[in-house]
């Protein structure tokens, strides 16, 4: 959690956000049936679907303005602007870059793409090595210098992985090879290893450090993917290369 | 005669859980997850029950209980380890454990700690045990006296109180979350008419919002983040002695144990607040009425017994108002109600009809569990301590693709991770600027039933809002509610303060 001040400083933000939020809720709600018929039923005002968004989302935009109003109490109205000054400088840009923004960075990164690009459309063994093999790689290294270059690696696999989708690569490819998607993503799990591999040369200590992450990124996917696969039967969000050869190999 | 026909059924239950080798296997296999869950920073025992109840997903309901409530006693038992060790908490609920039990282990005694700490968390476990088989009869018959409006209460009432008390930052802000988490229940069809809210055409938003995944996401999420992105180190662990405790030190203590399970169940038993709660209050009362308050913070062990004695006790205490109520005491607790949900199970007045062996088999699966937790506890410490070595940075990531499997697994639904994801970011960003998740949660579990039940009596009465006057229950429950909110307005403080000054005067 912040400080104090600062806490106050984002109190008057999130609070506008929270009041805007209630106010949106509130104008939603209001285009539900008040009065009106609804699957054939008149309503009253107390049964209509509007009536608890409409509580919740008022008590949202009251509570959202009280924390504006007592933020700006404690802090005073100057701070609009010092906060507005400060995001049009270049002080800005240095906050942006500082460490500990691109850790947090890599960690969305990384989530998000194993989330919304790659679970969906990827072998979850493969996608799930390849999440684990960059996340882990990339805070267990332990090197700024390195946060950065991974983060990078990392970064332009997802984009050259976007640009396979709506190229039609995909599809183009699809109808040579089955499974494409999983492919690149094989091909981006071994350049990645390659490219860190290649970062740790010289030093032992980081050597090791990406041997057991490279050991926990396989080992780990195996383990829960097979559990849920084969002992709980939990179909996998998708179901690629290697969970065809792992049910080769299990209904053997 | 039903007093003894119940403990009949108590121990029938408790023997064919404790003769059963796979149930036993289950047992001891949780509970011993559950301490290396609470042992790791930056792991909750709510984290835990929110990954196994994927796994447990396919089970029986009782050996799914066997497994969920045998992790939240460990994980809550387990954060004592590195509070003791490490000096740093394993779990919030474990923090005060660490001001008397660091200094006792830099001192050459953290296996004596760690053995006395085992022993008073199971006898907490037990007492609040206690109070389940107890105490659930009497508010169950009591709520099955509730209407529509009453319940509408109890749930706002849940989510002021939750907000009011878990807040880290100003009160407000607690409300908000638990608001917000309400905002969440609305989405969906409304279970009256079924008109779609806040659902724009998607059909996944249909039938409403996924508790687990949320709950997954706003617990899981931004401890993810929150770990790998302030560089998180765990330091070198304290060496480990001699564990068995010395039992004349138990029985010197036993008082004081008692003392602190009683205010574990009291606070576990008031919605949302979790046991970080109870163990820094049972950590200040042990204070205020010790005779040597200067020794604690500097390895006093009445102080470690009171944290952890509170925290466990807590588990039994967050019990009964989701038994009995639906309504959960703790975070943890409120992630066990989406397990039962998900298992068919609808906690509140009418489980005693619908499960009449349920509140049974919970309290004897807490006594076996803490049982579990005191053999694996003596047993297994010097082991489990080794796990205190594994790197955040690797455990961390696991833990994020756990998360995300086990939300996709519980409905096989790859909309609640597009789901989960969201929740949790904006969960960290929340808690970052001093919002607590708790309530939100609360919120997202309470919505349903405050928005269904005000609507219905609303229909009762015609509209009119008279009842809840007309009514002793909700008058008090109403009364509580304005006095919650008025004692957080500034007028209110000075009127009290100057109430208590010209009482001073007077005197």
């Amino acid at each position: 959690m912040m400080d104090k001040d600062k806490l106050r400083k984002a109190d008057i933000f999130s609070g506008g956000v929270i009041f805007l939020a209630g106010a949106f809720i509130v104008s939603q709600a209001f285009k539900m049936p008040m009065k009106d018929s609804w699957g054939g039923v008149q309503n009253v005002w107390y049964v209509s679907p509007a009536i608890f968004p409409l509580f919740v989302g008022a008590i949202i935009m009251l509570l959202g303005g009280l924390l504006v109003r007592t933020a700006l109490k404690e802090v005073g109205i100057k701070t609009l602007i010092n906060v507005g000054s400060f995001l049009l400088s270049s002080d800005f840009i240095r906050f942006l870059k500082l460490e500990k923004n691109l850790r947090f960075y890599a960690i969305i990164t990384v989530l998000l793409s194993f989330v919304y690009l790659f679970i969906p459309r990827v072998d979850f063994f493969l996608s799930a090595i390849e999440f684990l093999l960059v996340f882990i790689c990339i805070f267990h290294l332990e090197e700024n210098t390195l946060l950065t270059k991974l983060f990078l690696f990392y970064s332009a696999q997802i984009l050259i992985f976007i640009l396979f989708l709506i190229s039609g690569l995909e599809a183009y490819f699809s109808s040579y090879i089955s499974y494409p998607g999983d492919w690149m993503v094989l091909i981006f799990i071994l350049t990645f290893a390659v490219f860190a591999i290649r970062l740790c040369k010289g030093n032992d200590r980081l050597k090791k450090k990406f041997r057991t992450s490279l050991i926990v990124a396989v080992a780990a996917p195996v383990i829960v993917g097979v559990a849920f696969k084969y002992l709980l039967l939990v179909p996998m969000p998708f179901e690629g290369i290697v969970v065809e050869l792992m049910d080769f190999i299990w209904y053997f | 005669m039903m007093f003894f026909q119940r403990i009949g059924s108590f121990f029938d239950i408790v023997s064919g859980l404790a003769t059963d080798p796979a149930t036993l296997v289950i047992l001891f296999g949780s509970v011993l997850l559950g301490i290396i869950f609470g042992a790791m920073p930056g792991l909750t025992s709510t984290l835990g029950i929110a990954l196994l109840t994927a796994l447990t997903y396919s089970m029986d309901t009782p050996i799914a209980m066997v497994c969920l409530l045998a992790i939240y006693v460990g994980g809550t038992y387990g954060g004592s380890y590195s509070s003791i060790l490490l000096n740093i908490p394993g779990t919030a609920a474990a923090a005060a454990t660490a001001m008397d039990g660091y200094p006792l282990a830099c001192r050459g005694e953290g296996g004596r700690a760690i053995g006395l700490t085992t022993t008073s968390s199971a006898i907490g476990t037990i007492v609040s045990m206690l109070f389940v088989v107890s105490i659930s009869p009497v508010i169950s018959m009591f709520a099955l006296q509730f209407t529509s409006f009453e319940f509408f209460l109890l749930a706002f009432f849940g989510i002021l109180i939750s907000g009011t008390l878990t807040s880290p930052d100003l009160v407000i802000k607690g409300w908000i979350a638990g608001f917000l988490g309400l905002f969440l229940a609305c989405i969906g069809r409304d279970q009256l008419q079924f008109y779609p809210r806040f659902t724009y055409g998607i059909p996944d938003l249909e039938s409403g919002i996924e508790v687990v995944p949320v709950l997954i996401g706003a617990f899981g999420i931004p401890q993810i983040i929150g770990v790998l992105k302030d560089k998180f180190h765990i330091g070198k662990a304290q060496k480990l002695q001699r564990i068995i405790p010395e039992f004349g030190t138990v029985l010197k203590n036993i008082p004081a144990i008692i003392r602190s399970a009683l205010i574990g169940v009291g606070i576990g038993a008031v919605p949302g607040i979790g046991e970080d709660i109870a163990g820094w209050v049972s950590y200040g009362t042990a204070k205020n009425t010790s005779k040597h308050p200067e020794t604690f913070g500097k390895g006093e062990l009445k102080g470690v017994i009171a944290s952890e004695t509170a925290n466990n006790a807590c588990v039994g205490g967050a019990m009964i108002p989701l038994l009995n109520l639906g309504i959960p005491g703790s975070p943890p607790a409120a992630m066990l109600l989406g397990a039962l949900m998900l298992h068919g199970v609808t906690p509140g007045p009418m489980i005693t009809f619908e499960h009449p062996t349920f509140i049974l088999e919970v309290a004897a699966i807490l006594l076996l569990a803490s049982i579990a937790m005191w053999i694996t506890g003596m047993v297994l410490a010097k082991q489990v301590v080794k796990v205190l070595r594994i790197p955040t940075q690797i455990f961390m990531p696991v833990i994020g693709m756990l998360c995300i499997i086990g939300s996709y697994s519980l409905g096989l639904n790859i909309f609640n991770l597009y789901l989960m994801l969201p929740v949790g970011i904006i969960s960290y960003f929340l808690i970052e600027m001093g919002y607590p998740i708790a309530p939100l949660v609360i919120g997202v579990i309470l919505g349903p039933m405050a928005d269904e039940n005000v609507r219905r009596a609303l229909m009762v009465s015609q509209g009119s809002f008279m009842p809840i006057f007309q009514r002793p229950v909700s008058l008090i429950l109403f009364l509580i509610i304005v006095w919650t909110i008025a004692s957080q307005l500034p007028w209110y403080k000075k009127l009290t303060v100057r109430l208590k000054q010209s009482l001073i005067r007077k005197k």
